[in-house]
């Protein structure tokens, strides 16, 4: 045979598409693959100034505020994403290591160190000189002295307890525990897993949540984590030994589960006791609307001593340094850490309160008693040390809390091997 | 020649793929082991050469998260393989109702192990139908995926659920190709039923069973959906598993360089199993030559 | 047919009976799960907390459904993951059976090479190339688009095995009358090797739905919004959270996820099994 298709040409290919259009079928396919892709894949319009703001709120709660600072700023356009607690964090590194990184971004109080010892973090000292007075918190979004973000909203831990259970065990429903004791004690009233009732909801080993249930304690009582320079361990000290054994006591009146696992088991009335977040607030209405229950601040070591101390996680707005719209951004953060905002947000959202100064005087607060007991406990709140490895502290300490828990580590055994532990990560420099 | 060019077309969406999206990661994957890698501070890459290697020998979790692993191949597969055989026989017999059984044993295989995930991890919830089966024989409710010693053995049970029933169907396969002579010729010597089993089914089902052992066991070695639906690693690393634990280090803490040192030594541990698994059981040819 | 008697038949009767009787109890409590699943999202009360653990829903409705797809994000999920199976099925449909017609008909310099990559494709797991792909999706900019979701598994390595294993075993008179016919190679793969070639690529459609529907870790790490997630992912990510998950959302979504999948295999269960089958029997 000849070899004339040797020298194919443009047109014999369209030829030989005339003579067998089921060739155009592959093509027009990849074609319309690729034009639907970019369609949906979105490739931005740009009209005025439009903001990305990465979130972790649901729209219901965002969206008005976020509409009420477009009404207030025309020419502005807020395109708001929202993230999961889930991987956010890999969402926001990823974004920060391919450039695709937004203008305003919420990041938990914990991240904050890191990513402002990295440099991404955009240095607005100069700008929020304002707001230094009015709100709290701004040690966790500082490093070396220079501010990198601003505190919006924070989030604690108290105890919930259920009212019914107590009149049952013979417990005042009106006076919740108060100190380690009384809380030990009524959880042994509680506690009959014969019945399918446990005295006090335990946190079982879960990465980002163990600590905050434990280190209430710790804290309540004077333990530290690291010291005022951030520089050495001080975890394992005498207070932090007395708060873990009390911890672990807890264990054989408690059921030991994921946090998810306990709040359900309590909105069922089958927990006693269980120290968990406002979100309940929202969810036990819903869920379980006869569920008599209340909320009281985590008990102190003793009726003389400690604090009434619980977890304090603050939600920073930060930007970062390759941000375009760096003015804009501070401008929208700047409206959404205004009170009567930041009420609406607490309000629809309620596993998080205000941070201003008085907020607990607010009308909103008065009127919702639970949810004013949040915020009263938010002011003896404790922040984690606003390390950059932070992370990898809190690690250590859920495998300590988690291994002694489950008994396969003595106290004090654990607590100092921790304590090596933290000290080989804030002593070690670089990545 | 056209008849190459053409051949090139033809051959050129895998040569593509092959090259994109295979040859290039794998040996990607090889240069990052030998690099300290965190995408977010790309300025800090490095190479480190086996320095990746030397820290996973000497990480306990790495030997834990195997140990795991090696737990969980061990326990599912041979219990797979049985369950899957005896099912396969029980099928294969003169009964009504066969293409019932064998569909209906397969559909847990082909849903997604995220369904099969969430279902079981309320099934095992303190307050799920497992504590109240329990309660019915007597014993008493345990948080059964919160207890560092039943938590992965319960995940273990849920695999062998979940993918017995595709084995079952390869057994049958294998069982149907047995010619009826040789039954036949079983029965005429005497045979009773186990002895058919011993001496005549088991032996020529020899091939399949090689196969099913050699993919179950590479399948489980990557065990890591219901790890990340149900439990994480806990308790206490008790479901920690190899997969998982590369994945934890690539995607939350970024040590990009060690999770591919990790991922290749995972590699190579699957690569002696499988080798000495076809040695052992006598396979003559290689899959797919 | 006479039914045979004695002592031997009727052993052989009960003995059916009794392993009949198993097996079909065997059935029940395997399939219970996924009952237990079903049953829970029908479920209707408000609360559903109240008594987590009931076998029959007591007040069936499809709130639980209505919800997770109009006000959750489930329809975005079952959206995506339908698109992406698609464009991945068809693009095998069409790439697969182009690679595996070369390899089954064509002679070329390499094609050792050519089938030693294909199966080492098979061999080496996932996990390896997973960091990788990520970086390389992340570079060219295609996370968290369908791009990312699909380019990488157009062209599957059992999909060209099973395509050429079927060719291979096509009379080749055909082919050759038609290019003695003055067919270019394109007609003769469009006109006669893909329709003679039905049953395999039916077996490919159905087992690459399967398993692309149903893929989970490379979905996970290259998508990170809830709009591009695939059912699968979105369906884990729902189910995580230190807050509560309603459970009667949680099986609406996992019903969504596992119905497309079993009503597949009903229809064509032939098929899937002569895949795997043919696979495994070589």
């Amino acid at each position: 045979m000849p070899d004339d298709r040797a020298g194919e040409t443009t047109e014999c290919a369209v030829n030989r598409v005339r003579r067998n259009p089921i060739f155009l079928l592959p093509v027009c396919a990849a074609f319309s693959f690729v034009f639907f892709g970019l369609l949906v894949s979105g490739c931005g319009r740009e009209k005025g100034v439009r903001l990305t703001f990465w979130q972790f709120w649901p729209s219901e709660v965002i969206e008005p505020i976020i509409e009420e600072f477009e009404k207030a700023n025309p020419g502005v356009d807020v395109e708001m994403q929202q993230l999961t607690w889930q991987n956010g964090f890999e969402k926001i590194v990823a974004s920060v290591s391919s450039g695709t990184q937004p203008d305003l971004c919420e990041l938990g109080s914990t991240w904050v160190p890191r990513f402002a010892a990295d440099g991404v973090l955009g240095d607005v000292t100069g700008e929020v000189g304002a707001l230094k007075d009015s709100l709290l918190f701004w040690e966790s979004c500082s490093l070396n002295g220079r501010v990198y973000g601003i505190p919006w909203v924070a989030g604690t831990r108290a105890l919930f307890y259920n009212k019914e259970l107590f009149e049952k065990a013979g417990l005042n429903p009106d006076s919740p525990p108060e100190t380690w004791e009384e809380l030990i004690e009524c959880a042994r009233k509680i506690h009959s897993p014969g019945n399918g009732v446990y005295g006090f909801g335990m946190n079982a080993g879960e990465r980002y949540i163990l600590f905050k249930k434990f280190m209430p304690f710790a804290w309540g009582n004077g333990g530290k984590i690291l010291n005022q320079d951030l520089s050495r361990s001080e975890f394992a000290s005498g207070e932090n030994l007395e708060a873990l054994v009390f911890y672990c006591s807890l264990k054989k009146y408690s059921l030991v589960e994921k946090q998810d696992v306990l709040d359900m088991a309590f909105k069922q009335g089958k927990i006693g006791l269980e120290i968990s977040g406002g979100w309940n607030l929202k969810t036990i209405p819903a869920d379980a609307p006869d569920l008599k229950f209340g909320v009281a601040v985590v008990p102190k070591p003793k009726a003389c001593c400690g604090t009434h101390a619980s977890f304090a996680g603050s939600e920073i707005l930060v930007t970062f340094v390759k941000s375009g719209h760096q003015k804009e951004a501070l401008k929208l953060a700047r409206f959404l850490v205004e009170k009567q905002n930041v009420i609406s947000l607490c309000r629809s959202a309620k596993s998080v309160q205000p941070i201003f100064r008085g907020a607990q005087n607010d009308p909103y607060y008065d009127a919702n008693p639970l949810e004013k007991m949040f915020v009263v406990q938010l002011s003896t709140a404790v922040a984690p040390p606003p390390h950059p490895k932070w992370p990898e502290i809190e690690e250590i300490i859920e495998s300590t809390v988690e291994e002694v828990t489950y008994g396969t580590r003595k106290p004090e055994e654990a607590l100092l091997e921790a304590d090596n532990k933290i000290n080989s990560i804030v002593s070690s420099t670089g990545d | 020649m056209h008849k190459t060019r053409s051949t090139l077309i033809f051959l050129s969406p895998w040569l593509v793929s092959f090259a994109v999206f295979w040859a290039f990661p794998l040996i990607f994957s090889l240069v990052l082991s030998f690099l300290h890698f965190n995408p977010l501070r790309p300025d800090t890459t490095h190479v480190v050469w086996l320095s990746n290697f030397v820290k996973a020998l000497q990480d306990p979790l790495f030997w834990k998260s195997l140990k795991n692993t090696l737990l969980f191949v061990a326990g599912t597969v041979p219990v797979t393989t049985l369950v899957a055989f005896f099912l396969a026989v029980a099928i294969n017999q003169r009964i009504p109702f066969r293409t019932l059984y064998r569909s209906g044993f397969f559909i847990p295989s082909i849903v997604s192990v995220v369904v099969i995930s969430i279902i079981f991890k309320q099934l095992y919830s303190p307050f799920g139908l497992v504590n109240k089966l329990a309660e019915l024989l007597g014993s008493e409710p345990r948080s059964w995926l919160s207890e560092p010693r039943t938590a992965l053995l319960c995940i273990m049970a849920m695999d062998v659920w979940a993918s017995f029933g595709y084995y079952t169907i390869l057994f049958l396969a294998g069982l149907q190709a047995i010619p009826l002579e040789v039954y036949e010729a079983a029965r005429i010597d005497g045979s009773g039923f186990w002895g058919t089993l011993r001496f005549v089914t088991i032996p020529m089902v020899r091939p399949i069973t090689l196969f099913i052992v050699v993919i179950n066991t590479i399948r489980s070695f990557q065990v890591f959906i219901e790890i990340f639906v149900m439990t994480r690693g806990g308790p206490l690393n008790s479901t920690l598993t190899s997969v998982f634990y590369l994945y934890d280090r690539a995607f939350y803490r970024f040590e990009m360089g060690y999770a591919s040192a990790l991922a290749y030594l995972l590699f190579v541990v699957i690569l002696c199993f499988s080798l000495v698994q076809m040695k052992y059981l006598k396979m003559g040819r290689a899959a797919g030559e | 047919m006479r039914r045979a008697t004695g002592k031997r038949a009727k052993q052989a009767r009960v003995n059916t009976a009794v392993l009949s009787v198993l097996l079909l109890l065997l059935l029940a409590s395997t399939l219970f799960p996924l009952y237990w699943m079903v049953a829970t999202s029908l479920r209707g009360e408000a609360s559903v907390m109240k008594t987590a653990v009931d076998l029959w829903p007591r007040s069936p409705s499809l709130r639980n459904y209505v919800d997770v797809l109009k006000s959750g994000p489930f329809a975005r999920y079952f959206f995506n993951s339908i698109v992406v199976s698609a464009a991945v099925v068809l693009g095998n449909l069409l790439f697969a059976s182009m690679v595996g017609y070369a390899i089954a008909r064509r002679q070329f310099r390499g094609k050792r090479l050519v089938i030693v990559g294909i199966v080492s494709m098979l061999m080496v797991p996932r996990q390896i190339m997973m960091i990788p792909l990520y970086l390389l999706i992340s570079k060219l900019h295609m996370m968290n688009t369908y791009f990312a979701l699909t380019l990488p598994f157009l062209v599957d390595a059992f999909n060209v095995f099973l395509i050429s294993q079927y060719v291979l075993s096509l009379p080749v008179e055909l082919e050759e009358a038609a290019r003695v016919d003055g067919a270019s190679d394109m007609n003769i793969f469009f006109k006669i090797v893909l329709p003679l070639s039905r049953p395999a690529l039916a077996v490919v459609a159905i087992n690459t739905f399967l398993v692309n529907w149903n893929s989970f870790l490379y979905p996970l790490i290259l998508t990170n919004t809830e709009r591009m997630r695939t059912l699968p992912v979105g369906l884990a990510l729902y189910s995580q959270g230190e807050h509560s998950v309603d459970w009667g959302h949680l099986t609406a979504g996992s019903t969504l996820c596992a119905v497309p999948i079993i009503l597949v295999f009903l229809l064509f269960q032939r098929h899937i099994i002569e895949g795997i089958t043919a696979g495994a029997v070589k």
